[in-house]
């Protein structure tokens, strides 16, 4: 009797547990979305009523993607000061910091959690959130509350940040190239009359002369970015909507042409041709395992070619100037494999209001002062005038450490994720670390720029998310061998790679891919 | 008297000290690579890869790491007081429900039970379990985020109670016949009866807390109020992102900490749990062996 009744009370209180999850998850999951019209209707009647009322104090909440400064708290001291007397406003500023960003990001804004304002980027999926819904609409704001802002980002930058007919966050003025490229050790190929590098063929003979006369492994380290993104420069193959794994566009004047490569003629070319340069030694036989960063090795003369992008090859060779001055590096950018660039998109790097923004209203208008009044700008971008920098002679740039400062050995530089808000022409920092080759290339860039058509794609993979992570293991376990050279048998491996391509289903991610990059073109109205 | 060993018995000793030599040299040896690298000048490293002893002695890494002294030492203060408090309000509270549990005059036990263990059987899921903390109980930033989450699990009620089960019922009928209330009999006899399982559950939960970074990741947005494991991953996942595709989409200024600076901040934040260890190691095998013995 007892046994049986025990029996009932357990299942009733199972039963009522399940019944109290499932009414716990639905309550949490409605609550933001109803919120968020109430507050956003409320707060416009404020604003169209002609002035910005700031009247009551509001705290708000931003959050940047990164890792905050040492002296970050007295930066914000600062910065909320001026925003009090200005705006009545202050900010709390969290990083998320580097540790599993991605989860931290996602649970961010899945968990509608008042944030006012946060970074927002093609890289940290801006276009999946936006789509989801995740960002607060920005059109109807923008005009009132950030009207210098709206007045100065070109019309393309705000078209890049439209999704579904809706400006979903503020992208940075920033114009940004990142092609792929190659630092290479310029003093030695002078040294051994090495040509000039300009193509394939001069980079191979760079290479096999370094490791002849010099004795180096020319790659010493990991080498796959700079055999991979050498090769779809090469062959002009651009991949769509982000990294698509084998799926690229066949080149840029053939957008519709999507294929996946290494089902062409010319990538059994090239993976022939690589398996000579691994003979040769090009790069070590461990190099897919290898942890060690080509430019490392660089630094201690055991290595010649690295992979950078433009402004990174930047930072690199400056700092190389200055630590390593004996060493020369020259820079051979992708580019002019074919002679165009792609601008990185404006969104690249944004800030944007996640729907359940507390005061929307007022975090524009602290972005338009950030991003608009230098005192605010210099002082969250570079820190503190005397203790962070000082301004340069011509009145425009920075100098690091400040002029005045005594102790420079225990000087640590500011500097913060402050990528969402920059415009160029409110930085006081040169492109590329101020590297003296960057101006003559940016100059290049700019006159055979073309509009970037393959990143805004939209892809989240969702129908076909077996069959590419399927490929994406076969990419791994046999694509990245071959594309290094490392198989013993190239048309052998080169008949198994594309066997178990075909067996993982990349038929189907191609058929999405395309279905996808087709609907983007004739959105656009492009051919 | 003594008893003659057998030449099998050598032999067995012999390979068996020779293999436990060997597997304890392999566990050795990583830290000693890591204390050594943690000495080494960086170009060396670079140049011709970790060695055991370096051709050049050099402190720069430390004296890197400690520049931030004050972070470290908070992030210690949070960890030790987490780790201290976290432990012994969970035995407190784990022990009382496992007792409550154990006594057999409690009429709903088997239910209670139950429900206990009905929990771990489903999970809400990250996003759910992310919104009741931040939303619904507002401990964004806050200890309690680090505190409370690990504080009960449902397995160490279980299994504290059936430790308890093991504890003979008339020691509990005695003490009640001399006039013990319910809490006294937990607090004066079952407590110390049960200081091997305590023991066991309280080196989890300990290691549990000191080795807890995740939820500082998710809810802790200030750096004073980081946890050391957290602060360790933090600089190591900088590194590592700086070394990715992202970061050409960077500002170029940024540079990773370098390879002597990840050692060091790791001899740092493991030196003094590994020089505790064999002192709560020692204690915590007695435990055990009381129990077995008791059985």
């Amino acid at each position: 009797m007892r046994q049986d009744k025990m029996k009932y009370f357990s299942w009733f209180v199972a039963i009522l547990m399940v019944a109290a999850l499932l009414s716990g998850c639905a309550k949490s999951s409605n609550e933001p979305l109803e919120e968020s019209p109430t507050t956003t209707s409320s707060d416009s009647a404020e604003g169209s009523e002609g002035k910005l009322d700031t009247s009551k104090k509001v705290e708000l909440v931003w959050y940047l993607l990164g890792d905050a400064n040492k002296d970050q708290k007295e930066v914000m001291a600062e910065l909320n000061k001026m925003l009090e007397k200005d705006l009545n406003t202050t900010v709390k500023l969290n990083f998320t910091t580097w540790t599993d960003w991605q989860t931290k990001y996602n649970l961010l804004l899945a968990s509608g959690e008042k944030i006012d304002m946060i970074f927002a980027s093609t890289w940290s999926d801006y276009y999946k959130f936006a789509n989801q819904g995740a960002f607060l609409p920005l059109g109807d704001l923008l005009p009132t509350y950030a009207p210098e802002t709206w007045k100065n980002v070109p019309k393309q930058d705000w078209d890049e940040a439209t999704v579904k007919g809706n400006i979903l966050a503020v992208p940075a003025t920033y114009p940004e190239y990142t092609p792929d490229g190659l630092v290479y050790r310029e003093d030695w190929r002078n040294e051994l009359g090495l040509p000039e590098i300009k193509d394939l063929d001069s980079i191979e003979a760079y290479l096999d002369g370094v490791k002849k006369a010099k004795n180096v492994t020319p790659i010493n380290g990991k080498a796959y970015n700079e055999v991979f993104t050498l090769f779809k420069a090469y062959n002009d193959y651009q991949q769509i909507g982000g990294d698509s794994g084998v799926i690229a566009a066949s080149s840029y004047d053939n957008p519709r042409d999507i294929i996946a490569y290494p089902f062409t003629p010319e990538f059994e070319a090239w993976v022939k041709r690589m398996k000579t340069w691994a003979d040769k030694g090009f790069w070590n036989s461990d190099t897919l395992s290898s942890q060690v960063e080509a430019g490392d090795a660089i630094k201690v003369g055991t290595g010649a070619v690295y992979w950078r992008n433009a402004p990174g090859a930047g930072g690199y060779i400056v700092d190389m100037e200055k630590n390593n001055p004996e060493i020369k590096l020259g820079y051979f950018p992708f580019t002019r494999f074919h002679n165009y660039v792609m601008p990185n998109l404006s969104v690249n790097n944004a800030m944007a209001i996640p729907k359940n923004a507390a005061n929307p209203e007022r975090s524009l208008m602290v972005l338009d002062k950030l991003r608009n009044d230098p005192k605010y700008y210099d002082l969250l971008s570079y820190g503190i005038e005397g203790k962070h920098y000082s301004i340069a002679e011509d009145g425009k740039y920075i100098v690091t450490p400040p002029a005045n400062l005594k102790d420079t050995k225990n000087f640590v530089p500011y500097g913060i994720a402050s990528w969402g808000f920059r415009l160029e022409s409110m930085e006081r920092v040169k492109q590329a670390s101020g590297w003296s080759g960057f101006d003559a290339l940016l100059q290049e860039f700019k006159s055979e720029s073309k509009p970037n058509i393959f990143a805004p794609v939209l892809l989240d993979y969702a129908p076909v998310k077996s069959q590419q992570a399927a490929v994406n293991a076969v990419i791994q376990q046999y694509g990245l061998p071959l594309m290094m050279g490392l198989v013993p048998d190239v048309d052998k491996a080169i008949e198994t790679y594309r066997k178990q391509l075909e067996a993982a289903g990349v038929n189907d991610v191609l058929a999405y891919v395309k279905e996808q990059a087709y609907a983007y073109y004739d959105e656009k109205g492009m051919k | 008297m003594k008893i003659k060993t057998e030449k099998a018995t050598i032999v067995f000793n012999v390979i068996g000290y020779t293999i436990i030599t060997i597997l304890t040299l392999l566990c050795l040896l990583p830290f000693l690579l890591i204390v050594s690298g943690s000495v080494t000048p960086e170009k060396e490293i670079i140049a011709e890869g970790f060695k055991f002893i370096p051709n050049q002695f050099s402190l720069d890494a430390y004296t890197a790491a400690f520049s931030n002294t004050g972070q470290i030492v908070s992030a210690y203060r949070v960890t030790i007081f987490l780790t201290l408090g976290g432990t012994a309000l969970g035995l407190f509270l784990t022990s009382m429900a496992g007792y409550v549990l154990s006594r057999n005059d409690f009429k709903y036990r088997n239910s209670l039970a139950f429900f206990i263990y009905f929990t771990t059987l489903f999970s809400g899921g990250l996003i759910p379990w992310y919104i009741l903390i931040v939303n619904q109980l507002n401990m964004k930033d806050s200890y309690m985020a680090l505190l409370l989450p690990p504080l009960l699990s449902a397995w160490n009620i279980i299994l504290m109670k059936n430790f308890m089960k093991s504890i003979p019922d008339a020691i509990t009928e005695s003490a009640k016949i001399d006039g013990a209330a319910d809490f006294t009999i937990y607090w004066k006899l079952i407590l110390p009866l049960s200081t091997p399982g305590l023991a066991t559950i309280g080196l989890f939960m300990a290691l549990g807390y000191w080795n807890d970074w995740f939820l500082a990741n998710l809810f802790v947005t200030t750096e004073s109020k980081y946890p050391l494991q957290f602060l360790l991953y933090k600089i190591l996942a900088s590194a590592a992102v700086l070394n990715t595709n992202v970061a050409g989409n960077l500002s170029p200024d940024f540079r990773p900490p370098a390879e002597t600076l990840k050692m060091a901040v790791a001899v740092i934040a493991t030196g003094p749990i590994i020089l505790l260890y064999p002192f709560v190691q020692r204690f915590f095998v007695k435990g055990l062996t009381i129990g077995a013995v008791k059985g």
